[in-house]
């Protein structure tokens, strides 16, 4: 892989051009000590704690038109969608990318966005609570690692070319270790112990407390289950919108008649539990979760699924 | 596959009123709409919302018929909409019921309540290939004699021979109950099973209606001898994309819109927490 020394002026310069095509935006530390993704401004504010909220808002906005209804036809958006750089992220946060990029294959809304959104990674230095699952180096256009920059893409290997005066030497070298790589998987005994889990008290134990809040899909890289809603403002045309949602609303599988298929909030937790680790639909056999830790740290009552995970394999193997 | 959320816009032609609250609607396309007995469209009444709904009719050209319940906001706005109003459509989603399994044997139908609405479109498919099938019996159940859906064409249908009818609803003023001629029993649907003759080995069997249903009949058919791959059963979901997306659908890692709403018995005990 090709990679590059980087010197002083290095990073502003990055920014400049990719400011120069686009909007950019990276971790940066807030006024209340919290990292959040926001435009970036300096190279230097760019914040090496994971952001609160993962960037897949940027990809898949919380609500975004389908169509509007006009002269009696169905429009979709027609508003091209900028140019946008997301740079500064940590491993598990592009492999969620990743994920995304797979649920959404054939979806225009996001690909349109993603064929206009460059990604610049960084190495991560892992903290407690990560359950990093990420073992490899996820796809980008650009990675630092080891003051060095590598080059993931044909994109990354243009702003290369930009960026040249500002770089060192030139190596075809392989991205560097990961320090911390990913926790063993144990899908096939994890799954096994699931099937076994349907039923046991471990599920209303932990489910217990839940206040269906949300927060845990909410702040969740992965998490990208949506509702639909029309809506129709005096003298504007009707619309529909897709919106997140989650499964943890009693409303999820609440169908007409009022018969709700995830009437338990243990059902809801171990739906949840399922999509994370097994998948669905072609995505069947794939682990989404990328261990970032998020969802335990926003949860309100402290239900962490890894946890959970390690709950299920430990009693598995009793 | 593009997955499109546009929908093609379609014009409510004619509305039968015959059933309070379970009207059916026919709607006109510009193009035709190869919707399969099984399959599912997603009928939206602008600005209001929108929703799964199964075709009722085996038909092929630009029409779609569909026989939908008044049961909240959204159906609520379609039983507003004047004749001639027009209605966004999308679809068909999902997969339907394997004809080709139903040929060469007999066939046993089973529909609770509005489950009678895909279930009629493929009695309409089967009558169309009656020479090539069977038996053809149909057991139906619902809440009250007023209810019964279609049961003009039924009664037809049982009359010229082609169809071997049994009615069952929950309530009646007065037992025994007759309608058009065909017998009807008060009592649940599993009931029905003991009045016909079945002959396990070559029967094939689809059910429809609410989820309680399916516990109680889907194993007794297995029970009867039917093989689990010749049992059919087509799942209801909170449906909002039908494209295998939004995953309110999921079940068991398997998406109903997708590769429902009709599983196979055999398929269906794969999938925990299906039924
Ligand atoms: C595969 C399939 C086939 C169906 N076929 C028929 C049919 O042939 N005839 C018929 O009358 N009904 C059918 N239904 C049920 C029909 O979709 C619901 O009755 C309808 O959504 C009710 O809408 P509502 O807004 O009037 O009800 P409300 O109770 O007001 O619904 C409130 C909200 O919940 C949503 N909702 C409720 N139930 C469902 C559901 N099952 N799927 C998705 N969203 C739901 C609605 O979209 C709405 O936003 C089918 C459902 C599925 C999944
Ligand atoms: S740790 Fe929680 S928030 Fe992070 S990817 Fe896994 S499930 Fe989602
Ligand atoms: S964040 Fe915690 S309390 Fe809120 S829905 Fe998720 S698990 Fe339940
Ligand atoms: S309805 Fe959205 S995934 Fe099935």
């Amino acid at each position: 892989m090709k990679s590059f020394g980087v010197g002083n002026g290095f990073g502003e310069a990055l920014l400049a051009i990719l400011q120069s095509r686009g909007r950019v935006f990276g971790p940066i530390r807030g006024a209340d000590g919290i990292c959040r993704l926001g435009p970036l401004t300096r190279w230097t504010s760019l914040c090496a704690d994971p952001p609160y909220l993962p960037p897949k808002k940027y990809l898949f906005p919380p609500r975004e038109r389908l169509w509007s209804l006009m002269a009696d036809e169905y429009r979709r958006n027609g508003r091209p969608e900028e140019a946008m750089a997301l740079v500064g992220l940590a491993p598990c946060d592009l492999r969620a990318i990743d994920y995304l990029d797979r649920v959404f294959a054939d979806d225009p809304h996001y690909q349109e966005r993603r064929r206009r959104t460059l990604l610049v990674g960084i190495a991560c230095v892992p903290r407690e609570e990560c359950a990093c699952r990420v073992g490899d180096y996820p796809p980008g256009d650009l990675f630092l690692a080891d003051d060095r920059l590598w080059c993931g893409s044909m994109q990354g290997e243009d702003l290369v070319a930009q960026l040249r005066p500002v770089l060192g030497d030139e190596q075809d070298r392989p991205l560097p270790p990961r320090e911390f790589v990913g926790r063993p998987q144990e899908n096939g005994r994890l799954l096994a112990a699931f099937a076994r889990s349907a039923g046991a008290p471990l599920w209303a134990r932990i489910a217990q407390g839940c206040l269906s809040c949300g927060a845990c899909s909410a702040v969740c890289p992965t998490c990208t289950c949506y509702d639909i809603v029309d809506e129709v403002l005096p003298g504007k045309a009707p619309e529909r919108f897709r919106t997140w949602d989650n499964c943890f609303f009693s409303s999820f599988a609440l169908v007409a008649g009022g018969h709700n298929f995830h009437r338990e909030r243990a059902e809801r937790l171990r739906f949840r539990f399922e999509h994370k680790f097994f998948g669905f639909g072609p995505l069947r056999g794939e682990t989404s979760c990328v261990g970032c830790g998020r969802c335990a740290r926003a949860c309100p009552v402290g239900i962490s699924l890894e946890e959970i995970r390690q709950t299920l394999l430990r009693e598995s193997s009793r | 596959m593009t997955l499109d959320f546009v929908p093609r816009t379609a014009i409510l032609e004619e509305i039968d009123r015959q059933v309070p609250d379970h009207h059916l609607f026919r709607f006109r396309l510009p193009n035709a709409f190869p919707i399969a007995p099984g399959q599912f469209a997603e009928l939206t009444i602008p600005g209001i919302g929108g929703f799964a709904v199964s075709t009722a009719a085996f038909a092929a050209g630009p029409l779609f018929h569909a026989c939908i319940r008044r049961i909240g906001r959204v159906t609520d706005a379609l039983y507003r909409l004047p004749l001639g109003a027009r209605v966004g459509l999308r679809g068909p989603f999902g997969k339907g019921f394997p004809l080709e399994e139903f040929l060469g044997r007999d066939v046993l139908l089973i529909a609770g309540g509005l489950g009678m609405a895909p279930l009629r479109a493929l009695l309409q498919a089967l009558v169309a290939r009656r020479g090539e099938i069977g038996r053809l019996s149909l057991l139906y159940g619902a809440h009250d004699p007023r209810v019964i859906l279609f049961k003009d064409e039924l009664n037809a249908l049982a009359r010229q021979g082609l169809l071997d009818l049994h009615y069952t609803v929950d309530f009646a003023a007065e037992i025994p109950w007759r309608i058009g001629g065909i017998a009807c029993q008060v009592g649940l649907l599993p009931q029905l099973l003991d009045t016909v003759r079945l002959r396990p080995e070559r029967t094939v069997a689809a059910v429809c209606g609410p989820p309680g249903l399916y516990r109680c009949v889907l194993d007794e058919l297995a029970g009867f001898g039917l093989a689990e791959e010749a049992i059919f059963a087509s799942l209801e979901r909170r449906m909002r994309c039908g494209i295998g997306q939004c995953c309110h659908c999921a079940v068991a890692g398997v998406y109903v819109c997708r590769d429902g709403p009709v599983f196979s018995l055999a398929q269906l005990r794969r999938m925990e927490g299906a039924i």
